[in-house]
């Protein structure tokens, strides 16, 4: 349990969070500039100006107002930054070596974790971006850290190769279990991981809270970069490259088509997100269209968010999506809560996390 | 070929250059890292004065020297009271020559060092390390190079050096006298095949220095392929 009061003047803000963090991992998202990077490197002790009280398993590691500062060696905190960070010098093993503790079998278990027995021997200037990642990674674990703060670790990768180190972060998550705090811009990589999700932005704590219910709630997450209103945990049911769609089963909700992804086994867990300003609403039932996905559905309310109307319409298989129309539309249609209507939402405007 | 006596001004002057480097290195590091690390108000100043020797006229550098230490000065007299005797002796050619070549060392080292990423630092930190260990474990390691280098020009400074070494030290032979200064007084005495003798020395020495430092830079490098 890490429990946070931290104040840390910036050019433009002051930075203050006050938080609790327990087991699993906590996402940190925010838009750039809000102070995630300088949350980490104070949690890391490497931030001089930093001010407040940080307590670790009931251990301080800082608290100004008595005058405790423990230095970043002492701290026992694992920073991952964007770039990895190898030291240049070292080969791959080194760089795992360089912070190890004595325990024994800590060094293998991390190489086995991050599975990078044979990149041993290497420099890093002959890694690849997710190499560097998976090295780093292993030389934060081999510490046997009481933290892991995690800078955008994905960032500077390319999609294909971040789905490939996701199943590292979820071992380390699951097999490590060790608390971490993860900042990224990636909803699916938030939603994937994290049992927390913090909010930052110009330094203040916007929200906290489980990461589909902030990320989902309209307002908050155009805050956070992140855009998509509809966010429904779901199981992949079928593949069908006929039809070109894959199907899957929202939880207590209605199965939807989405776009063929082979690459996501049939019973795997997954995310289908999906824009308000996406579905289309119609106040009678839909014939001859080519959208693939049309629900029976009534609105349970309307309210106007900035220029737009935003409708909570309860499916009548279960689940709720939000819907974003122009108030024009609204009262062509003569919308008004309670009203039944059909939303229509097209397969390839439907993305999987 | 050199006579014994030509052979113990060659040694003499190695000895003195090698001693005054291996004397200005720690300090010279310690400097070095400050000034790269250092972003404070009168940087600029500093390295202004540090780099002074390097522009003055070593005569000039070794007169400031001299007025100093001469017994009236209170840094002379307190020297005296302990027995210290510093002027005109071997002692004080390491003094000129360290002083001459001091701001080489800095400038070489400083740049190698502000070109370590500080965040590396910070990470060696978060991986256990003192600021000591992380100095020679990740800082020194990444700018190795640029002390070397500064070392050996503080070192080739050493072995020329001439005008703050005759202001302070003289050119007594057997005591104080160094190849620069020999070359010079075999010049003035008319003994001009003498003086290319030693100059042929310099020239020997300076390759064999150049030489290893190149040769050791090259070794370090095929290991690390970085």
């Amino acid at each position: 349990m890490i429990e946070l009061a931290l104040e840390l003047p910036l050019s433009r803000f002051t930075l203050r969070v006050e938080t609790r963090l327990g087991e699993g991992v906590t996402a940190v998202m925010g838009p750039s500039g809000s102070g995630k990077t300088s949350l980490l490197e104070a949690l890391a002790g490497l931030r001089r100006k930093a001010r407040g009280r940080i307590l670790a398993d009931g251990q301080v590691l800082l608290d100004t107002e008595r005058g405790t500062c423990c230095p970043p060696e002492a701290r026992r905190i694992g920073y991952v930054p964007q770039d990895a960070g190898l030291f240049p010098h070292l080969t791959a093993l080194g760089n795992v070596r360089f912070g190890a503790r004595g325990e024994p079998g800590l060094v293998e278990g991390a190489v086995d974790t991050l599975e990078i027995g044979g990149l041993k021997d290497r420099y890093p200037a002959s890694l690849s971006g997710g190499e560097k990642q998976r090295v780093a990674l292993a030389r934060a674990l081999a510490t046997r850290p009481r933290l892991l703060l995690l800078d955008e670790p994905l960032a500077a990768l390319d999609v294909g190769l971040r789905e490939r180190i996701l199943p590292y972060l979820l071992r380390i998550r699951d097999e490590w279990r060790v608390p971490c705090l993860y900042v990224t811009h990636n909803v699916g990589e938030a939603l994937a991981l994290a049992g927390q999700l913090l909010l930052l932005r110009e330094g203040q704590v916007e929200a906290q809270g489980a990461p589909l219910a902030l990320l989902s709630s309209p307002g908050l997450s155009r805050e956070a970069e992140a855009g998509i209103e509809n966010l429904l945990p779901a199981r992949v049911l079928s593949h069908d490259v006929e039809a070109g769609v894959t199907r899957v089963r929202v939880e207590e909700g209605p199965e939807v088509s989405v776009a063929l992804s082979p690459g996501r086994p049939v019973g795997s867990a997954v995310t289908v997100a999906l824009r308000a300003e996406d579905v289309l609403v119609s106040v009678e039932p839909v014939r001859g269209l080519s959208a693939r996905n049309v629900y029976e559905a009534r609105i349970a309310s309307q309210e106007r968010t900035g220029v737009d109307v935003t409708l909570r319409c309860t499916l009548r298989d279960g689940g709720v999506l939000l819907a974003r129309i122009t108030p024009g539309a609204a009262t062509a249609l003569g919308l008004a809560p309670d009203r039944a209507v059909w939303l229509a939402v097209k397969s390839h405007s439907i993305q999987m996390l | 070929m050199l006579t014994a006596d030509e052979l113990g001004v060659v040694l003499f002057t190695v000895k003195v250059a090698a001693l005054g480097t291996a004397l200005i290195l720690p300090l010279g590091v310690a400097v070095a890292l400050g000034l790269a690390r250092y972003q404070g108000a009168g940087k600029s100043a500093l390295e202004t004065v540090l780099s002074l020797p390097l522009v003055l006229p070593p005569t000039a550098v070794g007169l400031f020297l001299l007025e100093a230490l001469a017994r009236r000065s209170p840094l002379g007299s307190s020297l005296a009271a302990h027995g210290i005797e510093v002027l005109f002796t071997g002692k004080a050619v390491i003094l000129a020559t360290s002083v001459m070549s001091f701001p080489l060392l800095v400038r070489s080292a400083r740049t190698a060092f502000e070109e370590v990423d500080p965040r590396l630092v910070g990470l060696a930190r978060t991986l256990g390390c003192g600021p000591l260990a992380a100095f020679f474990r990740v800082t020194l390691p990444l700018a190795w190079r640029g002390v070397l280098a500064g070392t050996v020009l503080a070192f080739s400074r050493a072995l020329g050096e001439f005008g703050a070494t005759i202001m302070i030290a003289g050119n007594i032979p057997g005591r104080t006298q160094t190849l620069a200064l020999a070359i010079f007084q075999y010049n003035q005495t008319g003994r001009d095949e003498r003086a290319l003798v030693l100059a042929g020395a310099t020239v020997a020495l300076a390759f064999a220095t150049l030489w290893t430092t190149e040769w050791i830079t090259r070794r370090r490098a095929r290991r690390s392929q970085a």
